[in-house]
C-alpha cells in the first residue's frame, strides 16, 4: 500500500540514522500484519479514507519515531535550577555593569539622546550573548557530567555527594531579625560593586563626589580656590577601597557558598571594627587639619579664620561619627553576647 | 499552578502509572514469542490496549536492556521479528513481578 509506504517514508526522517532500515523493516512488517487483519475483518481492502483514518489514529511519523530516538537534552533536570539561577545572576550583572558603564561613557563623553538610544539597543544582543555563552557553558558541564554518569553506571549518585559535606545549618538566630534573602544578599552584592566601581573612577573623575565643584579646586584665576584637601584623604580613600573589596569578597564567598542568610557573628563585629579604622585614621589626621592651605604664606590671612572654621565642623562631624560607629559596634557585642546567652540557656532547659 | 480537573492531569497521571505496569505485561507476555503486532493483540485481548508508537519502540529497549532476545523470521510470507523473554530477562522479570505483587499488596491495603 502506497500509503503505508509514504507514512514509512517520513517516519523514517526522524530516526537515528544507524537503526533506520531495522526499525522501518519492523514497523512495515507490524502495519501489513495489522492491515491484513483488517481487511480480513472487513473482507475487502481498505478504501483510501479508511486506510488515512487508520494511519491517522496509530500516530504522526515524528510521534512514532520520537520513542526510537534516546532522550536528549542539553541540559538536564539535575543542573536546570543551577542553569537557570545562574542565568539570571547573569542577565542581572550585565545589566547592571551595561547600565552603569554607559553612565560612565556617556557622561564622560559627549551626552545626547542617541548615546542612549545606542546604549539600550545594544541590551538584548548583549543578554543573547552572555546567555548563549551560560547555556554553552552549562551543556559541557551536562555533557561532561553524563558521561561521566555513563562511565559510573554502577554508583551513580553515591560518590557525588557526602552528607558530611553539607554545609552547616545557618543560624537563623540573628538577634530577633528576619534571616537575609537571597535577593537582599545579591542587591547588597551588587551595590558593593558598584560602590567599588564609584570609588576607583573618584581619583580620574573627582565630579562623581563633587559634582560641579569638583572644577573649583583646580580652578585658575580668579576663581581660583585657595584650599586643598589634606594627604590624610588619600590614606583614607585607600582604607576605604580595601575595606570595601573586603566586604565584597565576603559577601561574594557566601553567594556562592549559599551561607547568605545569616553572617556570621564574628564578622559582623570585624567589620564594624573594621569601619572605624578610616575615621581614626581621620581623626590621627596632624593638626587636626583635614583642610589646607595652597599657600600658607599667601592666604594665611586672608583665610585662616575659615580654613580653621572648616576644620574644626569636621572635627565635630568626625567625632560624631566616631561616636556613632563605636555605640553600633558596642550595641552589636551586647546582641550576640546576649543571643548567645539565651541560646544556651535554652540547651540546658 | 496546575489545575486539577485538567484531562492533560489525568492523562500524566494515567501515562506514568501505565508506563512501569506495561513493562512488566511485556515481559510476562514474551514468556511466549511474539512479534510486534502479535504481542499488542495479545495484550489487547488481556484488556491492555498499548499504541503502536508506545509498543515497539519499547521492545527494542528492553532489547537494549538485555531483557529480550529477538530474529527475524518468515511468517506467513513476510519477515518478522521475533521476540522472546532473555535468560536476564526471565530473571529481571521474576524480580519485577514479585516487587509489583508486594506494592500491590501495600497499595490494597491503603486503599
Amino acid at each position: 500500500m502506497e500509503l503505508i509506504e509514504r507514512y514509512l517514508q517520513a517516519v523514517r526522517k526522524h530516526l537515528p540514522w544507524k537503526r533506520q532500515d531495522d526499525i522501518i523493516a519492523e514497523l512495515r512488517a507490524n502495519l501489513e500484519s495489522q492491515l491484513e487483519d483488517k481487511e480480513a475483518e472487513l473482507g475487502r481492502p481498505l478504501t483510501a479514507g479508511e486506510a488515512e483514518a487508520w494511519l491517522q489514529q496509530i500516530g504522526s511519523p515524528r510521534r512514532m519515531a520520537a520513542p526510537y530516538c534516546p532522550q536528549r537534552y542539553l541540559i538536564g533536570p539535575t543542573l536546570y535550577p543551577v542553569f537557570w539561577l545562574v542565568m539570571l545572576t547573569v542577565f542581572l550583572w550585565v545589566m547592571i555593569i551595561h547600565v552603569f558603564g554607559s553612565a560612565v561613557q556617556i557622561a564622560t563623553g559627549s551626552p545626547s539622546w542617541s548615546a542612549v538610544l545606542d546604549a539600550v539597543r545594544s541590551v538584548p544582543s548583549m543578554l543573547l550573548m552572555n546567555g548563549a555563552w551560560v547555556v554553552l557553558i552549562f551543556a559541557v558541564i551536562e555533557f561532561a557530567v553524563h558521561a561521566r554518569s555513563k562511565s559510573n553506571a554502577s554508583a551513580p549518585d553515591s560518590s557525588d555527594w557526602s552528607p558530611s559535606d553539607l554545609p552547616p545549618v545557618q543560624n537563623e538566630s540573628t538577634g530577633g531579625q528576619k534571616p537575609r534573602s537571597y535577593a537582599c544578599a545579591m542587591v547588597e552584592t551588587m551595590f558593593g560593586v558598584l560602590f567599588l566601581v564609584w570609588l576607583l573612577l573618584l581619583p580620574k573623575y573627582p565630579y562623581l563626589l563633587l559634582g560641579p565643584g569638583a572644577a573649583f579646586p583646580h580652578s585658575s584665576g580668579a576663581n581660583v580656590s585657595p584650599f586643598r584637601l589634606a594627604p590624610v584623604w588619600s590614606q583614607v580613600y585607600w582604607c576605604v577601597l580595601v575595606l570595601n573589596l573586603i566586604q565584597l569578597g565576603w559577601n561574594c564567598r557566601d553567594l556562592l557558598c549559599g551561607a547568605w542568610r545569616a553572617p556570621k557573628p564574628s564578622r559582623r563585629i570585624a567589620l564594624s571594627v573594621l569601619g572605624l579604622v578610616p575615621l581614626g585614621l581621620l581623626l590621627a589626621a596632624r593638626d587636626r587639619s583635614w583642610v589646607t592651605l595652597k599657600d600658607p604664606a599667601l592666604d594665611g590671612a586672608r583665610y585662616g579664620a575659615a580654613l580653621d572654621a572648616i576644620n574644626h565642623a569636621l572635627y565635630v562631624v568626625f567625632v560624631i561619627l566616631c561616636t556613632i560607629f563605636v555605640l553600633r559596634l558596642v550595641w552589636i557585642i551586647g546582641r550576640i553576647c546576649l543571643d548567645s546567652f539565651r541560646r544556651r540557656a535554652a540547651a540546658q532547659q | 499552578m496546575t489545575d486539577s480537573s485538567d484531562p492533560r492531569t489525568f492523562d500524566n497521571l494515567r501515562l506514568e502509572l501505565r508506563r512501569g505496569c506495561l513493562v512488566l505485561a511485556v515481559l510476562a507476555a514474551l514468556r511466549q514469542e511474539h512479534h510486534g503486532y502479535a504481542l499488542r493483540k495479545a495484550l489487547a485481548e488481556r484488556g491492555l490496549e498499548i499504541e503502536e508508537s508506545t509498543l515497539y519502540p519499547l521492545l527494542r529497549r528492553l532489547e537494549t536492556q538485555g531483557l529480550l532476545a529477538s530474529e527475524w523470521r518468515e511468517e506467513g510470507k513476510r519477515n518478522k521479528r521475533f521476540y522472546r523473554l532473555s535468560a536476564a530477562g526471565k530473571k529481571i522479570f521474576a524480580q519485577l513481578l514479585q516487587e509489583w505483587q508486594a506494592i500491590n499488596a501495600s497499595v490494597q491495603n491503603i486503599l
